[in-house]
């Protein structure tokens, strides 16, 4: 996937990505850092003992995960996976079987000096309509990417 | 005070900001890599370091506390990394505060591949009073 030439706007929307939490979702993540022991993450009773919440919940960083996958998709991995971020506040926490929609706007498109940084203010929802998670990310767009100015 | 495991048991208020942690290394395996990208349900995923919780780890191996709660993360992507590289991770305490009566801690920590590739940077404010996250949410 590479970089996409798009006319960047104030308050366009980005498409939004969806995902489905399911418990075994969760263990593989955490599983990935070859991390196998009982966490909040993947053990009930862990999860009661330390966030006293009835089951387990997603960690943060897979929403952070899915809002790069959101704004990798948009911006196109050859600019984003180089220059892109994302800064993320967890304000609900995400259980299996929730159903999380990320979406984006973009919020501002300033000069640097390879190019346009791009600015997108992301917001995860569930199914219920809370919002889980704000923050901002952001993107270097070079200019070949960008429409030529008039 | 050093509990029975040699690790220190957290002072939130001696913890010093600046406090930097040994180098933290380890192989990136393309198994890990599979393994995240099944996870997060996205074959490109290219930042498969996130799930490691680098910035957390050398703490986590020096201090330990009641646990924590991911209050707020930012991520900068440089370049993803390769299968079978060693990377270096170098973390440190960026800052500490309080809010609304509870303590944080913010580490931020930088993952350097072998052939001195930048790959990420990550900063995160835990919560340090994980308990919270039961009361204010509920089960």
């Amino acid at each position: 996937m590479g970089g996409l030439n798009r006319d960047y706007q104030i308050d366009g929307e980005i498409p939004p990505l969806v995902k489905e939490m399911t418990q075994e979702a969760i263990n593989l993540f955490e599983g990935s850092s070859g991390e196998s022991g009982p966490s909040q993450f993947t053990d009930e009773t862990t999860a009661r003992e330390v966030l006293g919440t009835e089951g387990t919940v997603a960690s943060g960083r897979m929403s952070l995960t899915f809002a790069i996958e959101l704004l990798r998709k948009y911006f196109g991995a050859d600019i984003f996976n180089h220059s892109g971020m994302v800064d993320l506040r967890f304000l609900r926490p995400v259980r299996p079987g929730d159903t999380i929609t990320f979406s984006g706007k973009i919020s501002g498109i300033t000069r640097e000096a390879n190019g346009s940084k791009v600015s997108v203010n992301i917001t995860a929802q569930n199914q219920k309509g809370d919002t889980t998670g704000v923050g901002q990310g952001s993107a270097i767009v070079p200019n070949a990417y960008l429409p030529p100015e008039d | 005070m050093v509990e029975a495991n040699n690790k220190i048991l957290l002072d939130w208020d001696a913890l010093e900001v600046g406090e930097t942690f040994e180098k933290y290394e380890y192989v990136l395996t393309q198994e890990m890599i599979d393994t995240y990208r099944k996870g997060v349900m996205d074959p490109d995923a290219g930042f498969p370091t996130i799930s490691h919780k680098v910035d957390v780890k050398q703490y986590n191996a020096k201090y330990t506390d009641s646990g924590s709660v991911n209050a707020r993360c930012a991520f900068y992507c440089y370049g993803p990394p390769v299968a079978g590289k060693k990377i270096t991770v170098r973390a440190w305490i960026t800052d500490k505060y309080l809010r609304r009566g509870k303590n944080y801690i913010v580490t931020e920590a930088v993952s350097v591949d072998e052939d001195g590739r930048l790959i990420d940077r990550v900063i995160t404010h835990e919560l340090k009073q994980p308990s919270e996250v039961g009361k204010k949410w509920g089960g």
